[in-house]
């Protein structure tokens, strides 16, 4: 899970959101599948690949899904 | 202020006591996650609900107390504040969305256990506005019904969804949201044609489906022995729509609540906003922005338990509520988007 690659790859399989890679620095509420109850599925899933703890609360102020990325990166 | 005449207008209903039961020790947000295998800071920040009541015992799964028992405590409760005596009681309206069965109607044992008979009864099949709707009929009874004094009773036993033999880890997020956001209880309220015991004014009472067209924000499902074991969601949250619009819907019914009483906001002394979530709440009552009035919220410690919601934020308001000082509560239903709300003073 270290790539955008990865992690477009992991939000596309674990939240069924078809992303494009160009989409992950719009503004979350730009993106019409974008539901903010996916986060609890995407923090454990990346927390499972990652195999660390996240900020929650960091990751809830993102506004991006490559903010999310990035923070997830550096925990 | 009114007149004392006016206070005592036969067309005015008043809250004579009210009474509230919650189920068992609270459980806090490191309990539910260890017990359901979600992250506990989600649940925290995300949420923002610090505890919340099962009727059912997190760790046998055995049901404790039933919606009945739940209700029933109550109601002994807001009698007792009430200072009414059980034989005043004409009538019993109870809300609900999770009834003990569909028949008899779980207000039937409630009167059972309290220990009335021969008098009429009603049970609402509602959401989070059923304590208004309650109120609304309580109120109506009252008034032109013919009936001096009744129970009006909401409460939800959300804890029957609550399956801990579930792998939860492919669970949707729609789904897995209502294992974190609700808990259960009950909550009463006396209602009087004539001011007696705490002496509330009903104001003003709103209740209006809104959602012509709307695909439903939440749906309970039931299941019966033919479909007992279809592959469907018990309980659905489009967690996403509610987010949108039920901070909109509450400044509506807000204003329409002041307009139609004639009070300005500054008249306002006490907000009872809608309890969804701790964070929820908090983001909804910014919106509604009464900043002369003092909140009472009750969701971050009893969790989103439906129909007694209303009566555990009256609970709060008695303990803060002078002579002539006013309230407004506001509470939106989003199963089919039905707005509602109602105005308090006391007297």
């Amino acid at each position: 899970m270290h790539t955008i690659d990865d992690f477009v790859r992991l939000v596309r399989d674990e939240l069924g959101m078809p992303l494009e890679e160009h989409q992950v620095s719009v503004d979350l509420d730009q993106l019409p599948e974008w539901d903010s109850l996916y986060l609890l599925k995407l923090v454990t899933a990346l927390e499972q690949a990652t195999g660390r703890s996240l900020p929650v609360g960091k990751l809830l102020e993102a506004r991006s899904l490559g903010e999310i990325h990035r923070l997830a990166a550096e925990a | 202020m009114q007149s004392p005449e006016q206070a005592s207008s036969p067309s005015v209903a008043h809250l004579a006591g009210v009474g509230t039961a919650l189920p068992g020790d609270p459980v806090d947000n490191a309990m539910l996650a260890r017990t359901l295998g979600v992250n506990e800071e989600w649940i925290d920040v995300f949420i923002g609900t610090r505890t919340r009541h099962f009727a059912r015992d997190l760790v046998s799964g055995e049901v404790r107390w039933s919606l009945a028992d739940l209700c029933a405590r109550a109601g002994e409760q807001a009698l007792t504040a009430s200072g009414l005596a059980p034989d005043e009681i004409d009538f019993v309206v109870m809300g609900t969305a999770t009834p003990d069965h569909l028949m008899p109607a779980t207000v039937n044992h409630v009167a059972d256990q309290l220990g009335l008979d021969q008098i009429p009864t009603y049970q609402l099949q509602s959401g989070c506005a059923g304590a208004v709707q309650a109120l609304e009929l309580g109120r109506t009874l009252v008034t032109g019904g013919g009936h001096r004094a009744g129970l009006v009773i909401g409460g939800d036993v959300c804890s029957k969804h609550l399956d801990l033999d579930r792998d939860l880890s492919g669970a949707a997020p729609s789904d897995l949201v209502n294992y974190v956001l609700f808990g259960d209880g009950a909550g009463a309220a006396v209602v009087t044609s004539e001011a007696r015991g705490e002496r509330l004014a009903l104001r003003g009472v709103l209740n209006r489906f809104t959602g012509l067209g709307r695909e439903p924000g939440q749906v309970i499902d039931w299941f019966g022995l033919a479909d007992r074991y279809d592959d469907r969601q018990a309980v659905r949250e489009d967690y996403k729509a509610i987010e949108e619009s039920v901070p909109v819907m509450a400044v509506e019914i807000l204003w329409e609540l002041l307009e139609d009483l004639d009070w300005s906001p500054e008249q306002v002394d006490f907000l009872l906003p809608p309890q969804l979530s701790g964070r929820m709440t908090r983001r909804i009552t910014e919106q509604l922005d009464l900043p002369d009035a003092v909140e009472v919220s009750c969701v971050a410690d009893t969790g989103n338990n439906g129909n007694a919601l209303p009566f555990l934020q009256l609970e709060g308001l008695l303990e803060k509520i002078g002579p002539g000082q006013r309230a407004l509560a506001v509470a939106v239903e989003s199963s089919k988007w039905i707005k509602s709300g109602f105005a308090l003073e006391k007297i």
